[in-house]
C-alpha cells in the first residue's frame, strides 16, 4: 500500500470543507469565545460598580474621563494603522506594511502606558487599591485583563515586526499571519469599545 | 489573504476613522451634557447606540467580517448572542440590569 501525501500547494492556503482558511477559522471561534470571557469580567463590574455598603472609594468616583478619552481615541486610531498594515500587504508595499506595523505598536504602547498612569493613580493618590472594596476588585480586573490582551497584542506585532525586516520575512504569501493578529488587535479595540461606555461613561457612584 | 473581496480603499478606512473619531467625540460630548442636564434614561440609550455603532463598524470594515463567508459572520454572531443573552439573564436574575441614567 502507497501512503500518499497530499500537501496544499506553498501559494495555495489550506481549506477546509467549510472553504474558509482553516487559521482564520479558528481564530474566529477564539475571538468568539473571548465574548464569554469579557462578558464575566464586565458582568462582574456591574454587579459591584454601584453597590452601597463598601468600604473605601469606588472607581466611579475618580474617573478622569479626559484622561481614558483620549487612551480610547488612541487605541480606535491604532485599528486604522492595523488595517492599514494589512492593506499595504496585499499591495506588496513592505516599508508600509512595516511602518503602519511599527505605528500600531506605538500606538497600543501609548494606551497601556496610559493605563500604568491611570492605575498608578488611582492607588497611589486616591488610595484605591486591588483590595479595597469588591467594586475596585472588579474595575482592576477587567481593565487589567484587557491591558494583557493589549500587551499581548504588542508582543506579537512587534514579533511580526520584526519578522518582517528578514528578507521574505514577512511576505504578501505569509499575509495570513498579519491578518490574524490583526484581527486579534481589533477585537481588542472593539472590547474596549465597550469597556469605554459601560465602565466609564455609564457608571455613576452609589447614592 | 482575502483580497478577492473589494476592500475598503486607504482613503476609505481613512474616512471611517475619522467617523469613529466624531462617535466618540459625541459619546463624551453626551458624557458631560448629561452632568449638567441630567438626560435621565435617554443618555444610557444614545451612549450604548453609539457604542453599538462603533462595535458594528469596526468588526464590519476593519475586521472585514462584511467581505467574509456567512460561516465567520455566523460563530462571531453566535459567541456574541450567546454571551450577551447569558449576561443579561444572570444580571437581570441579580437585580443588576436598570438604566443608569435614570
Amino acid at each position: 500500500m502507497t501512503d500518499v501525501l497530499h500537501e496544499a500547494p506553498p501559494d495555495h492556503p489550506e481549506h477546509e470543507s467549510t472553504g474558509v482558511d482553516n487559521r482564520k477559522l479558528g481564530m474566529w471561534l477564539f475571538l468568539s469565545s473571548e465574548f464569554l470571557f469579557f462578558g464575566a469580567l464586565i458582568s462582574n463590574y456591574l454587579l459591584y460598580s454601584n453597590r452601597p455598603g463598601f468600604a473605601g472609594i469606588y472607581p466611579s468616583e475618580i474617573y478622569d474621563i479626559p484622561f481614558t478619552s483620549v487612551s480610547s481615541f488612541v487605541l480606535l486610531m491604532s485599528s486604522l494603522t492595523m488595517v492599514l498594515a494589512h492593506n499595504a500587504l496585499t499591495r506588496g508595499d513592505m516599508n508600509g506594511t512595516r511602518t503602519w506595523l511599527f505605528a500600531t505598536a506605538a500606538l497600543g504602547s501609548v494606551f497601556l502606558g496610559g493605563q500604568v498612569f491611570e492605575f498608578t493613580e488611582f492607588i497611589v493618590n486616591s488610595n484605591m487599591k486591588l483590595t479595597t472594596n469588591p467594586a475596585a476588585s472588579a474595575f482592576y480586573v477587567l481593565t487589567g485583563f484587557h491591558g494583557t490582551h493589549v500587551a499581548l497584542g504588542v508582543i506579537m506585532l512587534l514579533s511580526l515586526w520584526g519578522i518582517s525586516r528578514r528578507p521574505g520575512g514577512l511576505s504578501e504569501k505569509h499575509g495570513m499571519n498579519l491578518e490574524l493578529v490583526g484581527l486579534y488587535w481589533h477585537f481588542v479595540d472593539i472590547i474596549w469599545i465597550v469597556i469605554f461606555t459601560v465602565v466609564y461613561l455609564l457608571s455613576v457612584p452609589p447614592a | 489573504m482575502t483580497t478577492e473581496h473589494h476592500h475598503p480603499t486607504p482613503a476609505q478606512y481613512w474616512k471611517i476613522a475619522v467617523l469613529l473619531g466624531v462617535l466618540t467625540a459625541i459619546e463624551v460630548a453626551l458624557y458631560y451634557v448629561n452632568l449638567s442636564y441630567d438626560l435621565g434614561s435617554l443618555n444610557a440609550v444614545l451612549l450604548i447606540v453609539l457604542a453599538t455603532l462603533k462595535f458594528v463598524i469596526v468588526v464590519a470594515f476593519y475586521m472585514h467580517l462584511r467581505y467574509e463567508k456567512a460561516t465567520l459572520s455566523k460563530f462571531f454572531t453566535g459567541g456574541f448572542v450567546l454571551a450577551a443573552s447569558l449576561y443579561t439573564v444572570v444580571l437581570a436574575a441579580l437585580g443588576v440590569l436598570v438604566i443608569r441614567g435614570s
